[in-house]
C-alpha cells in the first residue's frame, strides 16, 4: 500500500512539474514567513520553487530568465496559510449527515484516513482559499484514536493530485477526567460534569494499543496482518506526528508522559487551552501546540477576558512551538478567518510577524512540512498570495493571486458569482 | 386567683364538648382530663417573653396559662423543671410531611403535547390546584420523630410537584390519628416555577412557566366571572378557592423573587417567598418587594481545593456562596425583611442546627431565630391562634430543654405535642461527670474521672498515675463501667484482662457502688464517692471570633463583580460628601460621529448626567470640577455596540417550543444579570443587546432590550422606555428539520404549514382584537350581564403587531419564505420590521425595500445547514446597497463581543466603508430598533453610551479600553486589570480558608467543571440529540 502512495507522489509532482511557468514578483512588501520582511522585494519562482528571495532595491536579476514579471508594488506577499487539524473536504453542511464524512464507528481506528474522503470539489474550498488558506491538514474526528490526517492543497482534480503529505499524522483525543452529562436534570442540553469513570479504562485501552502495535511492528514474524497495528508502524520511529487532543491541564500532563512512556518523537498537542500551565513541561519535551479556536470564550468566568485571544502570546513568551486552528462549531467554513484570528493575536500581544507565523511556518514545523512549505525561502514550494492590504486585517485582507507550488490558481468562488448574478439583476456596480 | 379556676371550668367545659369523638373504642375508654403543671422553668412564651421562674399548666391538649406566678390547682401533675427551659415547640413552614412519594413518568422520545391527567382538568399537567394537602396527609412516625427530636412540633406539608401545587395543610408532629393531627386543613396555596413531574412539553422554560402561572390566574378569573359556563375546569375551579389563602411560592434563586414578585404585582397577590438561601446577594432589591420569606439553611459543603488544577474548577461565585452562605438568616434580619426558617432543602437534616447555630454564629440572633422557628411561621400559615407561643388557650405545643435551645451543649429533653408527651432524653438522669475516690475489691486509693456529653459519657481509671480509658453508660440510676486492667497488679487476680462493674448511683451525695466482675470471673465489690465536679471545656471561642472573616457581597455575585462603595459588608455607609453627578470630559479624539460630520479628528467630548453634551475643539477642562478627564490622543471615540441579536444574560432556556405559537412567553421575565458574558461583551464594546428567544418556532417569545448595566439587577438593565419587539421564525427549526425523527409530530413540519400558522394566528388575532373593543365599550352592567372577555396572553401580543404596538424581528434564511411572510404581513395590514439572519435576503432585497423591512445578518456564516447553503458574506453590503437599513448581529455571546471585526467584514466583502460599516453595528441596529433618537451616534443629547478604542474600531488590532453606557465607565481596561488581581486575591483567601476547614475535619466536595450554557437560536430542549 505504501509503496503505491510513495510512486504516485513523485509521479504527482512530475505532472505538476511540467505545466510550470516561471515567475518573477517584483515590488511587494514581502512577509516571509521567517519574522522577515522586504519592503521591496524580488521574488524568483521555477519548476514549482522559489529560487530567489532578494531585496529588489540592492538586487541584480535578469528579467528575461523569466516567462512572466509581475509588478506588485505596495501590495503584500504572504506564505499559503495553512489550516491544521481541519474538516475542509469531509463536511459540506454541518446539519445534513449525508454531508458528514469525518467520523467512523469504533474508537481506536488508526487505520483510518482521512485523505481518500476529501472532497476536493467542496463548495466551501474555494471560499477558503481566497482568504490566502492554501494547505489544510484534513483530519478525521471522533473516538479514542480517530484516524490518520493527510497534508492537502486546497486546489486540484481529485485527492491524489491535492495530496502534499500523505498519512502525516495520528490523531488522539486524550480521554477525559471529567465528562459532561449530555442532557441536565431538565433535559437540556448540555448536563453537567462528572468524574469520568472509565478514564482508567480508558487510558490502558489506549497503551495496550501502543505496547501493542510497538512490539507487533518490531517483530519479524507476523502471523496475520493487522491494520491498526499496521497502521501505526511510522509512529515509533518519528516519521508521522502524534497529536493529542486535549485541552484540560491535567489531560496534558498526562499525554505527555505517555508520549515519553512510548518514546514518541514527534507529539503535538491539539487544543491546549490550559497549556500555558504548563509551558516548561511542553518544552522539556519538545511538545508544540495547535492552539484551540482563538475566538472563543474562556472556560470559567473569572479567567481573564481575553485569556483565549492572548493564549498564544503567552506560549510565544514561554518559546514553545505553536500555531493556530479553528475547530468548532462551523469550522469548515470557518476556516476562512483564520488570517483574522492572527491578527487578534496581535492586539494581545504577538507581532505581526509572529502572528503571521502562527498561520503558516509554525504551523509547517508542527505538520512535518517546513521543508517545502510555511515560508517564502529558496528552496522551498512557491505556495504564496498576494493581497492588496495587511492580510491580518478583514479590511485589508483581499487576496488577487495565489500561488500552489508556483501554479497561479482560481480565487473566485460560488459566492462571489452569486453577489454578481445579484449585482447584476438589481443593476448595482 | 378565683378567676384562673374560673377560667380553668369554662376551659374545661368547652374543651369536653371539643373532645367528643366520632371514632369507636376498641377496649375500655381513656378520658384524661388531667391538668399537667410544669414548674420552676424559665419559659419562652414567645420569643419576646420569658418568664424566669414560671409555670406552664395545660389540660386537654391546651395551654391553660404560663405565668411567673400560679396556684396549681388540685390533682394535677406537677413537674419540676429546676434548672431547664421551655420553649414552644417550632415550626416548619415548609415540608412534604407524610405526602405520597411522587412518580415521574416516563416520557419516551415522542413530544407530549397534551396533559396526561385524566378528567376534567385543566389543559395543563403542571397546573395542579385540586390538589389538597390535607386529603392526601397520611402521618408517618419515623419521619415525625425526626422532626421532633429537632424541637418541631407542627409542619406546613403539601404535594412538592407543578407550578399550581395545591393547597398545603399545617399538621402536627404526634402520632395520633390523622384526625387529631390537623392543625389547619387549608393554610396556603403553593406554587413554583417548576412543572415537576409533569411530561407534558409545555411549558419547556422558565419564561414559559410563568407565562402559564399568569395565564392560569386569567383564566381562573374568568372562569369564575362566566356564570353560563360551557366548560366545567375542575382545575381553574380549585385554583379560584385556593385564593383566599396565603400564597407561598418557591424560588430557587434570588432573581427569582422578583420574578414572582413581578407576578404578584400584576395580580395584586403578596407572595410568601420559599427562598433559596442566596437573598444576601441582592437584598436591596429583594427588601423592596415588601415580600416575606421562608428561608433554608442549605450552606454549601467546602470543596477539596487542595489541588491547584482542580479548584480553577470551582467558580468565584461558589466559593463566596461558601462562605457568606451562613450569614443569609442575619443579613435578612440586619434588613427587617420577616422571614421564617425551615428545614427544606438539607441534604441531610441533622444538619439543621448546626447550621442554624452557625448563622447564629455568623451574627442571627437568638431571638430572631425562635421567632423565625415560632410566631414567624404561626403568622405566615394563618394559625397564630393555635401555635408558635405558649399563651392560654393555644396548642400544647412545646418542647423541654436544658437550657438556652440555641447552645451546642443544650439538649432537648422532652416535646409536647398537643399535650402529649414525646421523650428524647431522660432529664432525670444524673449528671455523674466529674472526679471520683474509686475502689474495688477493697484496694482503694485510686481515681476515677467521668467527663464528656451526658448522651455520649467517657471516663479514665487512674491507677498509680496510670491512665486507663473506660466505658461507662448511665441507665435511669445504674451504672456500668468497664476497662482493661494493663497491669497483673491491678488486678484483683493478677490477670490482666477486662474488669466490668456494675452498681447503683445515689444522687445526694452523689456516689455509686456496685459488684463487678474480674477477667477470671471472681466478683469483687467497687465504689466511687464524688469530689469535684466537671468543667466542661471551654471552646476556643477567641478563635472562633477570629475566624468570622468574610469578604463584601458583589454586585453581581460573580467574576468580575463589584461591590458597593457604600456599602460595608451589609451596613450603609452614609458619606459626608457625594457627587451630584459623574462627568467625564474625553480629550483630543477621534470622533465617529455617525453622523453628517462624519468622522472628527482631535476632538474633546464632555459627557454628564448620562448624556452626551457637548463636542468640540477645545472644552476647557478646568470649569468642569468634578469631570474625570480622559486622555483619548491616538484613540478612537464610537457610539456602543448595539446587538440586535443576542442570548446572553437568559435564564433557564431560550426557547418555549412546545407550541407553533408562544407568543405569550417574554424573555423580559428571565433576564439574568449575572451573566458573566455581560461583562466579556462589555469587553468588546457592546453597551446594548436585544436578548431574543429562540427560533423553535413560528411565533416565538416577546423579546428585551437591555444596556448593559453589569451590576444592575434585571429590571435595571432593561432599556426604558423602549418599543416591545417579538421573536418569529422561519425555516428548518420552526418545522423541527434537524430535531431528529422523533419531532415529527408538532404542527408544522414544513414550510406550507408555517404560513398557515401565520395566517391562522393573525385571523384569530384580529377577531379576539374585535371582541376585545367591543366589550370594552359595554357599560359595567352589561359587561356583568355578559359572557365575561377572556384575556388571552398569546392572542394579545399579536394584536399588538396588528395595532403597531409590538414590532418583529424574524429569523429567517430563505428567499421564499421570507417572500411568503411580507405577503402574510402586507394581507393582514403588519409590517415586518426585521428580518434577522437573512442570509438570502439579497435575492429579495427590491421586495423588502419595497416592504420596509430591515435587515439584521451574520458577516460570513453559513455551510452549517441546508438552508443556508446559498448564504454569501456579500449580503449585508448588497443590502446597504439597495437602501435596507442593515445590521450585523451576533446570535453569539462569543462573537458578541468582536462585533467590530464582524462589521469590518463588510469592508472586505463588498467594499462597504468604514463609516458605513460602523453603522451596522451601531446606528443600523438602533434604527431597527427605534432607538435611534436615543442611542446609535455621537450627537449632543444622546444617552452616553460609548466606546473608547485603542484603535480604528474597524481594525482587527482594536481593543475597546473603556466602554461607557449612560455616562457611566461600566469596563475599563486599567480597573479590569485590577479586577482581575481582586479575584485571584479573593480566591485564595477563601481556599486557605477551606483548606483550613478542611485539616479542621469539615467535610468537602470534589469539584468539578461547571461550564455555563450558551444559548444560540437553536437551543432548545433535547434539540443536540441529532448533530453530536
Amino acid at each position: 500500500m505504501k509503496k503505491i502512495f510513495f510512486i504516485l507522489s513523485i509521479f504527482l509532482s512530475i505532472t505538476a512539474n511540467a505545466q510550470q511557468k516561471s515567475i518573477l514578483l517584483m515590488n511587494g512588501i514581502a512577509h516571509l514567513g521567517t519574522d522577515s520582511i522586504i519592503q521591496n522585494s524580488i521574488i524568483g519562482i521555477k519548476n514549482g520553487k522559489i529560487i530567489l528571495v532578494a531585496d529588489a532595491r540592492t538586487a541584480k536579476i535578469d528579467k528575461t530568465a523569466y516567462d512572466e514579471i509581475v509588478d506588485i508594488p505596495e501590495k503584500h506577499l504572504y506564505p499559503g496559510i495553512i489550516a491544521p487539524n481541519s474538516t475542509l473536504g469531509l463536511s459540506e453542511m454541518e446539519a445534513v449527515r449525508a454531508s458528514n464524512d469525518f467520523k467512523e464507528v469504533g474508537t481506536l481506528l488508526p487505520n483510518v484516513r482521512s485523505l481518500i474522503a476529501y472532497n476536493t470539489d467542496s463548495k466551501i474550498i474555494p471560499t477558503i482559499r481566497s482568504n490566502g488558506v492554501l494547505l489544510a491538514q484534513i483530519t478525521p474526528r471522533g473516538g479514542l484514536i480517530s484516524g490518520t490526517s493527510s497534508i492537502l492543497m486546497l486546489d486540484g482534480w481529485n485527492w491524489e493530485d491535492a495530496a502534499y503529505k500523505i498519512d502525516d499524522g495520528l490523531h488522539i483525543n486524550w480521554p477525559r477526567i471529567q465528562t459532561r452529562k449530555f442532557l441536565d436534570e431538565d433535559n437540556i442540553y448540555p448536563g453537567p460534569y462528572e468524574k469520568n469513570k472509565e478514564y482508567t479504562k480508558q487510558t490502558n485501552e489506549l497503551k495496550k494499543l501502543f505496547s501493542d502495535a510497538k512490539a507487533y511492528n518490531e517483530s519479524e514474524l507476523k502471523e496475520e496482518k493487522n491494520l491498526r497495528f499496521e497502521a501505526m508502524k511510522e509512529v515509533f520511529n518519528g516519521r508521522q506526528t502524534i497529536y493529542i487532543h486535549t485541552d484540560n491541564v491535567k489531560e496534558i500532563i498526562e499525554a505527555v508522559n505517555f508520549a515519553k512512556q512510548y518514546g514518541l518523537k514527534q507529539v503535538a498537542i491539539v487544543g491546549g487551552k490550559d497549556s500555558w500551565m504548563v509551558t516548561d513541561l511542553l518544552k522539556e519535551n519538545n511538545i508544540s501546540v495547535i492552539v484551540s479556536r482563538l475566538h472563543d470564550l474562556p472556560e470559567h468566568p473569572e479567567d481573564d477576558t481575553d485569556l483565549p485571544f492572548k493564549l498564544p502570546y503567552l506560549l510565544q513568551k514561554a518559546g514553545v512551538l505553536f500555531c493556530l486552528n479553528n475547530e468548532g462549531s462551523m469550522e469548515a467554513m470557518g476556516t476562512r478567518n483564520l488570517p483574522f484570528m492572527a491578527g487578534t493575536a496581535v492586539a494581545y500581544g504577538l507581532t505581526k510577524e509572529q502572528a503571521l507565523k502562527a498561520i503558516t511556518l509554525n504551523t509547517a514545523k508542527i505538520l512535518g512540512i517546513d521543508k517545502t512549505a510555511g515560508s517564502i525561502e529558496v528552496g522551498k514550494d512557491a505556495n504564496l498570495f498576494i493581497s492588496t492590504g495587511d492580510a491580518l486585517d478583514m479590511r485589508t485582507n483581499n487576496v488577487e493571486k495565489a500561488y500552489l507550488k508556483g501554479v497561479s490558481i482560481d480565487l473566485d468562488n460560488d459566492q462571489k458569482k452569486l453577489y454578481q448574478k445579484y449585482k447584476n439583476k438589481y443593476g448595482l456596480k | 386567683m378565683k378567676n384562673i379556676f374560673l377560667f380553668l371550668l369554662a376551659l374545661t367545659l368547652s374543651n369536653t364538648t371539643f373532645a367528643q369523638q366520632t371514632f369507636p373504642v376498641n377496649g375500655i375508654s381513656n378520658q384524661n382530663h388531667i391538668v399537667y403543671a410544669f414548674t420552676n422553668a424559665e419559659i419562652f412564651v414567645d420569643h419576646e417573653i420569658i418568664l424566669e421562674k414560671g409555670v406552664l399548666l395545660i389540660k386537654d391538649g391546651l395551654i391553660i396559662s404560663a405565668a411567673e406566678k400560679t396556684e396549681i390547682p388540685k390533682g394535677a401533675v406537677v413537674y419540676d423543671l429546676k434548672g431547664k427551659s421551655i420553649y414552644p415547640a417550632l415550626i416548619d413552614a415548609y415540608t412534604s410531611y407524610g405526602m405520597p412519594e411522587l412518580r415521574t413518568g416516563n416520557r419516551g422520545p415522542y413530544p407530549q403535547m397534551e396533559s396526561n391527567t385524566k378528567g376534567a382538568y385543566g389543559w395543563n399537567q403542571a397546573i395542579k390546584g385540586e390538589v389538597e394537602a390535607n386529603k392526601i396527609f397520611s402521618k408517618d412516625n419515623r419521619a415525625a420523630e425526626e422532626m421532633r427530636k429537632m424541637g418541631f412540633g407542627a409542619v406546613l406539608t403539601f404535594q412538592k410537584d407543578g407550578i399550581v401545587r395545591g393547597s398545603a395543610a399545617v399538621v402536627a408532629l404526634g402520632e395520633g390519628r390523622e384526625n387529631e393531627l390537623m392543625i389547619s386543613d387549608k393554610a396556603a396555596a403553593m406554587y413554583s416555577f417548576d412543572k415537576g413531574t409533569s411530561m407534558q412539553d409545555y411549558p419547556s422554560s422558565l419564561m414559559g412557566s410563568i407565562a402559564l402561572l399568569r395565564q392560569t390566574y386569567l383564566d381562573a378569573e374568568w372562569y369564575k366571572k362566566d356564570k353560563i359556563k360551557k366548560e366545567y375546569n375542575i382545575s381553574l375551579d380549585a385554583f379560584n378557592n385556593l385564593q383566599p389563602l396565603s400564597q407561598i411560592i418557591e424560588t430557587t434563586d434570588k432573581l427569582s423573587v422578583l420574578r414572582a414578585d413581578k407576578i404578584g404585582d400584576e395580580f395584586k397577590i403578596k407572595y410568601i417567598i420559599k427562598g433559596s438561601g442566596n437573598e444576601y446577594q441582592r437584598l436591596d432589591d429583594l427588601k423592596e418587594t415588601n415580600c416575606k420569606f421562608i428561608i433554608p439553611l442549605n450552606f454549601p459543603t467546602a470543596y477539596d481545593v487542595e489541588d491547584a488544577y482542580d479548584a480553577m474548577n470551582v467558580s468565584l461565585t461558589e466559593l463566596k456562596h461558601w462562605e457568606m452562605a451562613p450569614l443569609n438568616p442575619f443579613a435578612l434580619e440586619k434588613y427587617l425583611i420577616q422571614f421564617a426558617i425551615t428545614t427544606a432543602d438539607l441534604k441531610d437534616k441533622k444538619d439543621f442546627w448546626k447550621n442554624l447555630r452557625k448563622a447564629i454564629f455568623y451574627g442571627l440572633s437568638e431571638k430572631q431565630a425562635l421567632k423565625s422557628l415560632t410566631v414567624t411561621p404561626a403568622e405566615l400559615l394563618n394559625v397564630s391562634d393555635k401555635i408558635g407561643r405558649l399563651k392560654s388557650g393555644m396548642m400544647a405545643n412545646f418542647i423541654i430543654t436544658s437550657g438556652n435551645l440555641f447552645d451546642e451543649k443544650t439538649m432537648i429533653y422532652e416535646n409536647w405535642i398537643q399535650g402529649i408527651p414525646y421523650k428524647i432524653n431522660d432529664y432525670n438522669s444524673i449528671d455523674i461527670r466529674g472526679d471520683y475516690d474509686f475502689s474495688y475489691d477493697k484496694k482503694g486509693s485510686y481515681k476515677l474521672k467521668v467527663e464528656g456529653d451526658l448522651d455520649k459519657l467517657k471516663g479514665t481509671v487512674l491507677i498509680d498515675s496510670v491512665k486507663i480509658p473506660m466505658n461507662i453508660a448511665v441507665s435511669g440510676n445504674s451504672v456500668s463501667i468497664s476497662f482493661n486492667s494493663t497491669k497483673e497488679a491491678y488486678s484483683p487476680d493478677g490477670i490482666i484482662g477486662t474488669i466490668r462493674l456494675s452498681g447503683n448511683i445515689n444522687s445526694e451525695p452523689l456516689k455509686m457502688n456496685g459488684k463487678g466482675q474480674t477477667a477470671d470471673g471472681d466478683w469483687i465489690d467497687w465504689s466511687a464517692t464524688f469530689k469535684t465536679g466537671y468543667l466542661p471545656e471551654q471552646k476556643k471561642d477567641s478563635s472562633k471570633k477570629e475566624a468570622l472573616k468574610y469578604g463584601q457581597v458583589i454586585y453581581p455575585f460573580c467574576a468580575y463583580g463589584k461591590k458597593l462603595d457604600d456599602r460595608d459588608r451589609f451596613d450603609k455607609i452614609i458619606y459626608d460628601f457625594k457627587n451630584r453627578y459623574q462627568a467625564v470630559l474625553i480629550k483630543h479624539v477621534t470622533v465617529w460621529t455617525n453622523e453628517s460630520e462624519g468622522v472628527l479628528k482631535n476632538q474633546d467630548v464632555y459627557i454628564t448626567e448620562g448624556r452626551i453634551v457637548r463636542i468640540a475643539d477645545d472644552i476647557n477642562a478646568t470649569k468642569l470640577a468634578f469631570a474625570k478627564i480622559i486622555d483619548g490622543t491616538g484613540k478612537h471615540l464610537t457610539a456602543g455596540i448595539i446587538d440586535e441579536h443576542s442570548h446572553i444574560a437568559i435564564s433557564n432556556g431560550v426557547n418555549e417550543g412546545a407550541q407553533a405559537s408562544s407568543a405569550e412567553v417574554r424573555i423580559g421575565d428571565v433576564v439574568n444579570s449575572e451573566d458573566i458574558n455581560i461583562y466579556r461583551q462589555l469587553a468588546g464594546g457592546v453597551t446594548t443587546a436585544q436578548l431574543l428567544h429562540g427560533s423553535a418556532n413560528p411565533i416565538g417569545g416577546q423579546s428585551a432590550l437591555i444596556k448593559l448595566r453589569w451590576g444592575k439587577s434585571p429590571e435595571e438593565m432593561k432599556f426604558a422606555k423602549a418599543d416591545g419587539f417579538i421573536k418569529f421564525a422561519l425555516g428548518e427549526n420552526v418545522k423541527q428539520s434537524n430535531f431528529g425523527d422523533f419531532n415529527t409530530i408538532r404542527f408544522p413540519q414544513s414550510r406550507m404549514g408555517v404560513e398557515q400558522v401565520y395566517y391562522d394566528s393573525f385571523i384569530r388575532a384580529k377577531e379576539y382584537d374585535a371582541k376585545q373593543k367591543a366589550f370594552s365599550l359595554l357599560s359595567d352592567k352589561a359587561k356583568n350581564n355578559s359572557v365575561p372577555f377572556r384575556r388571552d396572553l398569546e392572542l394579545e401580543a399579536l394584536t399588538e403587531i396588528l395595532n403597531k404596538k409590538r414590532f418583529i424581528t424574524c429569523h429567517s434564511y430563505v428567499q421564499s419564505e421570507i417572500n411568503m411572510l411580507m405577503h402574510v404581513a402586507d394581507s393582514m395590514g403588519f409590517k415586518v420590521n426585521t428580518f434577522t439572519h437573512i442570509l438570502e435576503g439579497y435575492k429579495v432585497a427590491d421586495k423588502m425595500k419595497a416592504h420596509g423591512a430591515g435587515a439584521s445578518t451574520f458577516s460570513d456564516w453559513w455551510a452549517y445547514k441546508m438552508e443556508v447553503q446559498d448564504a454569501i458574506p456579500y449580503n449585508a453590503a448588497l443590502l446597504t446597497q439597495m437602501g435596507i437599513t442593515t445590521a450585523i448581529n451576533s446570535d453569539d455571546a462569543e462573537m458578541g463581543r468582536r462585533l467590530n471585526q464582524e462589521a469590518a467584514k463588510s469592508v472586505k466583502y463588498g467594499g462597504v466603508t468604514e463609516e458605513e460599516a460602523l453603522k451596522m453595528v451601531t446606528l443600523n441596529p438602533a434604527k431597527l430598533l427605534h432607538i435611534d433618537n436615543r442611542v446609535g451616534s455621537i450627537k449632543v443629547g444622546k444617552d452616553a453610551d460609548l466606546v473608547l478604542w485603542s484603535d480604528n474600531p474597524l481594525s482587527i488590532y482594536a481593543k475597546a479600553e473603556k466602554t461607557i453606557i449612560d455616562g457611566l465607565i461600566y469596563f475599563d481596561k486599567e480597573e479590569d486589570i485590577k479586577l482581575r488581581d481582586d479575584i485571584q486575591k479573593e480566591r485564595a483567601r477563601i481556599i486557605q480558608r477551606m483548606i483550613d476547614d478542611k485539616k479542621g475535619g469539615a467535610p468537602t466536595q470534589k469539584p468539578v467543571p461547571k461550564k455555563q450554557k450558551l444559548y444560540g437560536c437553536d437551543s432548545m430542549e433535547l434539540d443536540y440529540m441529532q448533530t453530536e
